[in-house]
């Protein structure tokens, strides 16, 4: 009885604890020339399993892609299919729901993986927000080389991203 | 014409020759191609080619050949096999700079009564090169330079000439659509080629001007037309006023 009772302590506060929820995306993408790039790359998107949709716009070769509910969003995978395509993202916005979210030294985790924002205030976060990942693999060289400085690794597994508000 | 190729969106699709861009990892391409020329008589080649992007640096090609180039009755010629390694990207979202290295060997039994050495279904060979692709905000240009050698035909035809360095120049501008809204739009490009060999120590050389036009059907499905003809012309060879038409369908991200 009294573990039944601990599991359910956990399991409530676990539920209560505020989780970083990815709505969507706007993926930019260069390299590409021709509606063939962009078809070939969105197929190899859409593989992706936490991937439900996703819209371009051919003119500026933008993806918006919208994820599952309930599934881990994997940006590193994200990136590994956009350069398996032959291409290189120039730009990851993602909209992501923060619902009174603490942050701990302006890092939350999210499935295995940290996130820090690089210019954060250490305020709690609420609400939906847009985020720019500005790590190698994710963004112009030039936006990489801007925010090139290192940061507090929180936690020994999984990668750490670096995200501007 | 350079003001106009500037206004329109430049395509790296090139007909006659390959950019330094290389097509979608895990992507397999299928070609059916017919080349042919009308003087003295009327002769034509048909290629299958199947092409797959390897990794996102690699693809590869191979390619059988099948004409009646050399004798009356269309007969297989032998094959050939393509690599295309891209080692240098710097890409933004409106311009890019690629090179890649590329090497090609056929394996063909033909007799020898040209002086060109062509890897396309005329001669057993080795070829190995560089091409650059840029794109500048709406021009794409691509430029290679290549390394040819002969060796004996299948059949134990010598060849007459060992050795050629090829060079190419190409550009291309998309036509249609003049505002991309999506994938099932079909796309007219224009291309412009020159298409250069050179044979050293012997005097043999050609430039050839080679427009081309390509239809893009939903983003999958390519239809390309051509003519090549010499601007300078000091060669013995098949490759002179020759047309091509190739159908290519695309088949992206197969094996995940």
């Amino acid at each position: 009885m009294k573990t039944i009772k601990i599991l359910i302590a956990i399991l409530a506060s676990s539920i209560s604890v505020a989780q970083a929820q990815f709505i969507k995306a706007d993926l930019q993408v260069s390299g590409l020339t021709c509606s063939m790039c962009s078809k070939a790359t969105e197929k190899s998107l859409r593989s992706l399993p936490f991937i439900s949709d996703i819209k371009p716009d051919l003119n500026r070769n933008l993806f918006t892609i919208t994820f599952k509910a309930n599934s881990p969003v994997s940006l590193e995978q994200m990136s590994k299919k956009v350069q398996g395509a032959g291409f290189s993202i120039n730009q990851l916005t993602a909209t992501v729901n923060f619902d009174k979210l603490k942050l701990n030294n302006n890092t939350f985790s999210y499935a295995g993986d940290t996130y820090h924002l690089v210019n954060g205030n250490n305020k709690e976060l609420d609400g939906t927000m847009p985020v720019t990942v500005v790590n190698k693999g994710f963004a112009a060289p030039a936006v990489v080389r801007k925010y090139a400085a290192p940061v507090v690794t929180a936690s020994a597994s999984g990668k750490t991203y670096k995200l501007v508000l | 014409m350079l003001a106009w190729l500037c206004t329109a969106m430049a395509q790296e699709l090139y007909v006659n020759t390959e950019p330094a861009s290389n097509m979608a990892a895990k992507s397999l391409g299928i070609r059916l191609e017919n080349q042919g020329y009308f003087k003295p008589d009327f002769k034509q080649r048909s290629t299958l080619e199947l092409m797959y992007g390897v990794n996102k640096n690699l693809m590869i090609h191979s390619t059988a050949y099948l004409s009646n180039f050399y004798q009356n009755q269309q007969r297989f010629e032998g094959l050939s096999a393509y690599a295309k390694y891209r080692f240098y990207s710097i890409d933004t979202v409106q311009r890019h700079f690629r090179m890649a290295a590329f090497a090609k060997v056929a394996s063909i039994k033909n007799p020898i009564p040209n002086q060109e050495i062509a890897l396309e279904g005329d001669n057993t060979g080795i070829q190995g090169g560089l091409v650059a692709t840029q794109l500048l905000h709406k021009l794409a240009l691509s430029g290679s330079a290549s390394y040819l050698r002969a060796f004996e035909n299948k059949g134990g035809y010598q060849p007459g000439t060992r050795n050629s360095i090829a060079y190419t120049l190409s550009a291309g501008y998309l036509l249609f659509p003049k505002r991309y809204t999506n994938y099932e739009q079909t796309n007219i490009n224009l291309y412009a080629e020159l298409l250069g060999k050179t044979n050293p120590g012997k005097g043999q050389h050609y430039l050839d001007i080679a427009p081309a036009v390509q239809f893009i059907f939903n983003s999958v499905f390519r239809v390309d037309l051509s003519y090549r003809t010499p601007l300078t012309n000091r060669m013995v060879r098949n490759t002179q006023n020759m047309y091509l038409v190739r159908l290519e369908y695309n088949l992206f991200n197969l094996f995940n």
